[in-house]
């Protein structure tokens, strides 16, 4: 479904802060499968997804999504084919339009707008079943100002906007992060539950290894700008996080806040 | 105050209420601080003026106006996201570039219209109502027929899709939506109602002069905060009435300084009064929060 | 909570209308002035009229009542005072400047209107014509004889051929000034070189573009230039070109000469008209009047500083010479 070939992206090229986050980066991702990424901060995860979502300027490489390339595509125009859920609860929506307002934008994702109003092209009897589906009690919220719910529920709801309409690629940006360990976990259920579903191709960057491997049919380690550790099926099945620490150690990395966000 | 400077003072509310309702459009939905709005205002008076004293038809010639300010509002936005130019100083740049231009529009600083036909030449003629009274009448017409067109449109999908873009400008585009379309389209839209505002101001005040759009901003920015903490703006339809509504009571303010009985006020202060009621109207809601704060406090 | 707010609203507004409006007693005259802004001309000009009718024995407190507003430089105030006038409907509205003129002409259709202080009343669509000006409107304009200017200016620098003009190309009667000094010009053999300087601030960067280009300077009234001219005068004296003015005021402050009016006669004049109608004449038999004495002010030591020496006798013809 996506494949990335030969890559490079620098940030400040030419000043003294040069990073060259990817140099010649290979990566292919085949239809249906969830993958997740793991890695030291600054190994480049965030800076996959911002590549492929269209934030991220290229040097050189190509992105090809469903076999069509998607590079030089400006973002709102990619969003015809990707969903993405942020780390940030606030990133995601707009805290001062209500429940009903962002479902509505993200329901309008992948095609273009007319001049009709949302609430007639936007059934609210749909929004209500989809909210009711969320066992948050939201279904009755609908002309409430998202930014009077918790992180948890806008979260939810995030993950309820991507999947309303169908897309080729689901893009998941540390999405539990910010989030209590609880709330975390009822979140990542959700996923789930939704790409399973839908059988979803999904990317999720994660911080936590446990998460890692405990979702998700392949997990990736991304080290500067490598992949380190590509693992599926049976042999990821076998992995535990203890395994995944020590092939970090195996590896050479050494970041002990990866270590203990376990 | 007398029953014309009241009704006068509804008159002009009216006529500046197009402008709240376009700053509202560019300062609040799409969060753009907008000083277009100073060069735009005479150039619909001056675009309108040139082509009534020839002779084009008052409704033309207004149309015409509308466009210009369209196409002002356009050069800002190009500016601000073609060549990644600070909003507020982009528009700053079309402001000034508006003066220059409106004094070749006008081949001079001032094209009087007294004697023209102008729009409200028919007004004039009717014999039931005084044209101090039909005026304001006219006007709020107008005002009223603008706010329903602009809340409609916000209500749409696009007019949704403009939302997010002031709002957050990131999820809009992970939501597909084309967001520097949507600053040109709202930045055209902002301005064609400033400019036909001053397209209307000129014709009920005999002439367009080059410096009559000097302290529009803050007129527009005055109304709309103003009318934000006298009403509430729990939907469009409410906020944008309030931004007419502000318009309107920032006119009676005036007509009332002016009558110089009142708390000794006097026109010259009123650069004084506008500055010091926005700064009531934007701190208002904090403190009454506090107050609010401090008595529930209170109770506990 | 919105309806506490908005009922509260509602109270101050109707407070505001039942503020007392202005009294009025027929025994009384009622004469309302509006200003497009403050400034010395045209301060100078409220001021004549004041006196005038002062000395024709309207008296303030007694039989006339004077509501003077000025708008700042805001035409939307203008037209908001235009309309509190029209409602006041007192004797006589005077109205200084044009843009305040035209607010007034606009808004006040019934009302006595004298304007002053406007350069083209015919240009600026007040009057159909000086003679006969129109059913309520008539006034004191302040054209500025250009062709006795640019007369003078030839008189004391016969081998003069280029003369440089600055103004303020946002004001419109500068602009209509600028307009006769191109014809007069024609006639006079002078060829004219235009500096703009749309703000006080410009003045120096105008008056330099200049040198080397003409032989004298004539400044119009323009408000803008005539405000910084000190830094025209300097300019000037450095590089021997004699400045010439339309405003007398500025003799003293290092002009050569002028031939001139001043604001306050203006003011009299106008105040004249005022008092004319206060006893019962009607504006449409008042033609509009211009400056038509002039009077010669010279400074002999700012020729000197600007390399030129005035003939004694036209020192002698002076009525007033700047030492």
């Amino acid at each position: 479904m996506i494949q990335i070939r030969d890559l490079s992206i620098a940030y400040g090229k030419g000043t003294p802060l040069e990073n060259n986050v990817f140099k010649d980066f290979n990566l292919s991702i085949p239809e249906h499968q969830f993958v997740t990424v793991i890695g030291s901060n600054g190994a480049g995860k965030s800076t996959l997804l911002s590549a492929i979502a269209g934030e991220a300027e290229v040097q050189s490489g190509s992105i090809l999504l469903d076999n069509k390339n998607i590079t030089n595509l400006p973002i709102h125009k990619r969003s015809h084919y990707l969903a993405r859920v942020f780390q940030d609860p606030l990133t995601g929506t707009c805290e001062n339009l209500t429940i009903e307002e962002n479902l509505a934008l993200a329901n309008a994702r992948t095609r273009s707008r007319t001049l009709s109003s949302f609430r007639k092209t936007n059934r609210r009897s749909v929004f209500v079943k989809k909210l009711k589906s969320l066992q948050l009690g939201l279904e009755n919220r609908l002309d409430d100002k998202i930014g009077l719910l918790s992180g948890g529920q806008r979260q939810a709801i995030s993950l309820l906007m991507a999947s309303l309409q169908p897309m080729k690629l689901l893009l998941l940006d540390e999405h539990t992060a910010a989030l209590d360990p609880k709330t975390a976990k009822f979140i990542l259920a959700l996923t789930e539950e939704i790409i399973n579903t839908e059988k979803l191709t999904a990317l999720m960057v994660t911080h936590s290894m446990s998460h890692a491997l405990s979702v998700g049919d392949r997990t990736i380690m991304l080290h500067q700008g490598k992949i380190a550790l590509d693992v599926a099926d049976e042999q990821r099945a076998r992995m535990d996080a203890q395994e995944l620490i020590s092939q970090f150690h195996y590896h050479d990395i050494d970041s002990d806040a990866l270590l203990l966000s376990n | 105050m007398n029953s014309f400077a009241f009704f006068g003072a509804l008159e002009t509310g009216f006529i500046f209420a197009l402008v709240a309702l376009g700053v509202f459009i560019s300062f609040r939905v799409l969060d753009f601080p907008d000083l277009t709005v100073d060069g735009s205002f005479p150039l619909g008076a001056a675009t309108s003026a040139t082509l009534l004293v020839v002779g084009v038809h008052p409704v033309l010639a207004t149309l015409c106006a509308c466009v210009s300010g369209a196409i002002a509002g356009l050069l800002t936005a190009w500016l601000n996201v073609r060549l990644h130019i600070l909003h507020l100083l982009a528009s700053i740049l079309t402001m000034i570039a508006l003066y220059s231009i409106n004094l070749r529009i006008m081949n001079g600083p001032n094209t009087p219209l007294l004697g023209v036909e102008t729009i409200l030449s028919p007004i004039d003629q009717l014999d039931f109502l005084p044209y101090y009274i039909a005026y304001p009448i006219a006007f709020a017409v107008i005002a009223f027929s603008a706010l329903l067109v602009v809340v409609s449109f916000l209500k749409s999908e696009t007019g949704l899709a403009m939302r997010a873009t002031g709002a957050n400008p990131r999820m809009a585009r992970a939501n597909g939506v084309n967001t520097t379309k949507m600053i040109f389209l709202g930045m055209a839209i902002s301005n064609a109602l400033v400019a036909l505002a001053g397209s209307l101001f000129a014709q009920s005040q005999g002439s367009a002069d080059v410096t009559m759009g000097v302290g529009i901003i803050v007129i527009g920015l005055a109304s709309v905060i103003g009318g934000e903490a006298l009403l509430s703006t729990n939907t469009l339809l409410k906020w944008a009435f309030a931004c007419i509504l502000g318009s309107l009571l920032y006119r009676i303010v005036v007509a009332v300084a002016l009558n110089g009985n009142v708390l000794g006020l006097q026109a010259q202060d009123l650069n004084l009064v506008t500055a010091i009621l926005v700064t009531l109207a934007i701190v208002a809601p904090k403190l009454k929060a506090k107050f609010k704060h401090y008595l529930r406090g209170l109770k506990a | 909570m919105m309806n506490n707010r908005f009922s509260a609203t509602l109270i101050l507004l109707a407070t505001l209308l039942c503020a007392p409006a202005f009294a009025i007693d027929s025994a009384h005259k009622h004469v309302s002035i509006t200003q497009i802004v403050e400034h010395p001309s045209l301060d100078a000009v409220r001021q004549g009229v004041k006196d005038v009718l002062k000395e024709q024995g309207w008296k303030e407190d007694e039989n006339l009542s004077w509501d003077y507003q000025s708008a700042q430089g805001s035409p939307a105030t203008a037209a908001q005072i235009a309309k509190k006038f029209a409602g006041d409907n007192p004797d006589v509205i005077v109205a200084i400047a044009t843009p305040s003129a035209q607010s007034v002409v606009a808004s006040a259709r019934n009302s006595n209107i004298v304007f002053s202080a406007v350069t083209d009343p015919v240009g600026a669509k007040l009057v159909q014509s000086w003679d006969k000006p129109g059913p309520n409107v008539t006034g004191v304009s302040d054209l500025t004889p250009i062709k006795q200017h640019l007369e003078l200016v030839k008189q004391v620098m016969p081998q003069a051929a280029n003369i440089g003009i600055i103004y303020n190309p946002g004001e419109s009667n500068s602009v209509s000034l600028v307009r006769l000094i191109h014809q007069h010009s024609i006639t006079l053999g002078l060829k004219v070189v235009e500096a703009v300087s749309p703000k006080s601030s410009d003045v120096q960067t105008a008056a330099r573009s200049l040198l080397g280009k003409v032989e004298a300077i004539y400044l119009p009234t323009d408000n803008t230039v005539i405000s910084a001219i000190e830094g025209i005068i300097k300019i000037a004296e450095q590089a021997n070109i004699p400045v010439f003015s339309g405003d007398t005021d500025s003799v003293k402050r290092g002009a050569v000469a002028a031939l001139g009016f001043n604001y306050y006669e203006v003011g009299r004049k106008t105040g004249v008209m005022v008092n004319n109608i206060l006893n019962g004449a009607s504006p449409k038999d008042i033609p509009v009047q211009g400056i038509d004495k002039t009077e010669l002010f010279v400074n002999p030591g700012a020729a000197e500083r600007m390399g030129i020496t005035l003939a004694p006798s036209l020192i002698a013809s002076a009525k007033e010479v700047v030492k």
